[in-house]
């Protein structure tokens, strides 16, 4: 299975750790990843303030054009501001033909141009529909038995269209946590927003966000939380700390890319699970598995 | 504006006097994805989404009716117009299919091309973010925070460095942030190129 990967800007610093065990988890699973060459920042959720609408699908419109010049397979956007913003663009330029027209007039000063046809797909989709369950389910080696695990999908990953989960209610990455062997504790606040890009700037509203998401994985006996975007890891992870000293909470939950899971479930070493990434260890609940 | 009141119901108030469509002409023409909100039937599904919502001034969908009132000043102030976090859900839920987000989005864009401030910091971050965008074509997570901050005064600034400090050296304790200054794309030259036309062929923003 052929893939391209857009990793996006955060695989590359804050996210390092979801990438790394991606990779690793791929190769296991028999998925080839390319990389789009030359690819560009997708904008994520702050671009408006710098850009009107058209720059901003210009720069979803250069990476979907760039992977049809490079061959045409389905794009696989790990990141979920990565895939909405791709996906989201993509399929305004299927159902509305004069706002391609209109991009690959931009897309002309660098010789490129879209027929908008390339598939934006994210990781979940493809470990759900493509790879498939049952092939999860036999490379794993290791089953993370006992692990109460709280599936976070977070709000971008299956939107705007519900394409391949339920845009509400979304349970793909549930099903995959006990493919591997962990349980998935019911999670009512796993679409509810993280603060996302807004931590930098509006911190005090984003504590109280995260203390929600927090505390509803716990209440739900889970002990770890399990994600697949690179903001939610890092705001729920890197401001845990300052959010308890902020609020008088005490909250010590490991947040993982579902990836990291998967590596471990397979038995991967600790470094291509990039376990040794991760701000507050989940080594206690991983060890009873 | 002519008046649409009958004889019969003729108001002694001020209804129907303060209507001003000129604003909303507005928001049609010169904002990006403002004629959608022709769709909108104040059914209040966005603001009961927002997760932010009870830290706005004015809901989504209050936005939307201060438009069609012609209280212009009111919605390019407003605070809430910049706190999306781009969560989807109201565009997910509209009944209407209106894409809240991205009108106010819009709408925030058009408001800092007047010269509008609604949020002051979340507007210094994107105007960084972006900055990153256009001279390398990606973002590196630590220029744009380092940008962000040295973007105040300078006590300000190193106050807020210090707030972020373990933030950061966690960040490169557990090898999550790139030493190293991240490289242009090998295509910089015309992906400005491209970004400068879409700036000029685009609306939202046309002063």
């Amino acid at each position: 299975m052929n893939y391209f990967l857009y990793q996006g800007c955060s695989l590359e610093a804050s996210g390092v750790h979801y990438l790394v065990s991606l990779k690793a988890v791929a190769k296991v699973l028999g998925l080839s990843l390319k990389e789009i060459e030359d690819w560009n920042c997708c904008g994520a959720s702050i671009s408006y303030v710098g850009g009107n609408e058209l720059s901003v699908d210009v720069l979803a419109a250069r990476n979907l054009a760039l992977a049809e010049a490079q061959g045409g397979m389905d794009i696989i956007a790990p990141c979920s501001s990565c895939y909405v913003v791709l996906n989201k663009v993509n399929r305004k330029f299927q159902e509305k033909p004069e706002s391609l027209k209109e991009v690959n007039q931009v897309l002309a000063e660098g010789n490129l141009q879209y027929s908008g046809k390339i598939r934006v797909r994210h990781l979940l989709d493809v470990l759900y529909h493509d790879v498939g369950l049952d092939k999860i389910r036999s490379a794993v080696k290791r089953p993370l038995q006992g692990v109460a695990v709280a599936g976070y999908v977070g709000c971008q990953s299956v939107r705007p269209y519900g394409e391949y989960d339920s845009a509400e209610k979304p349970v793909i990455q549930d099903r995959i946590l006990e493919a591997i062997g962990a349980t998935a504790v019911p999670f009512p606040t796993k679409m509810r927003c993280c603060g996302s890009g807004l931590f930098l700037t509006e911190l005090d509203y984003c504590y109280e966000l995260i203390r929600t998401i927090l505390s509803d994985a716990l209440n739900n006996g889970g002990k770890i939380i399990s994600t697949v975007c690179p903001m939610c890891q890092m705001n729920l992870e890197a401001y845990q700390d300052r959010m308890n000293k902020a609020l008088g909470t005490d909250f010590k939950v490991p947040i993982l890319f579902l990836t990291q899971l998967m590596a471990v479930a397979f038995g991967l070493s600790r470094k291509e699970a990039a376990l040794d990434r991760l701000m507050i260890s989940a080594d206690p609940y991983l060890k009873a598995a | 504006m002519e008046q649409v009141v009958g004889p019969k119901y003729q108001s002694k108030g001020s209804a129907g006097k303060d209507y001003d469509p000129s604003f909303a002409r507005e928001v049609y023409e010169k904002v990006d994805s403002g004629a959608e909100l022709k769709m909108c039937m104040q059914c209040g599904v966005c603001a009961g989404s927002c997760p932010l919502r009870d830290k706005m001034d004015y809901s989504p969908r209050k936005i939307f009716a201060l438009i069609r009132a012609g209280k212009r000043e009111k919605v390019l102030k407003s605070k809430a117009i910049m706190l999306c976090t781009s969560c989807y859900s109201c565009i997910v839920r509209c009944p209407r299919k209106v894409p809240v987000m991205d009108i106010m989005h819009g709408l925030a864009h058009y408001a800092l091309s007047l010269g509008y401030k609604p949020r002051a910091e979340t507007a210094l971050f994107g105007e960084k973010f972006w900055g990153n965008i256009y001279r390398l074509g990606r973002v590196d997570e630590k220029d744009v925070a380092l940008r962000y901050f040295l973007g105040h005064k300078l006590s300000d600034a190193v106050l807020l460095m210090l707030e972020n400090k373990n933030m950061g050296l966690g960040m490169l304790r557990y090898k999550r942030m790139k030493v190293l200054p991240e490289r242009p794309l090998k295509n910089i030259k015309s992906f400005r190129k491209m970004l400068d036309k879409a700036k000029a062929m685009g609306k939202g923003g046309a002063a």
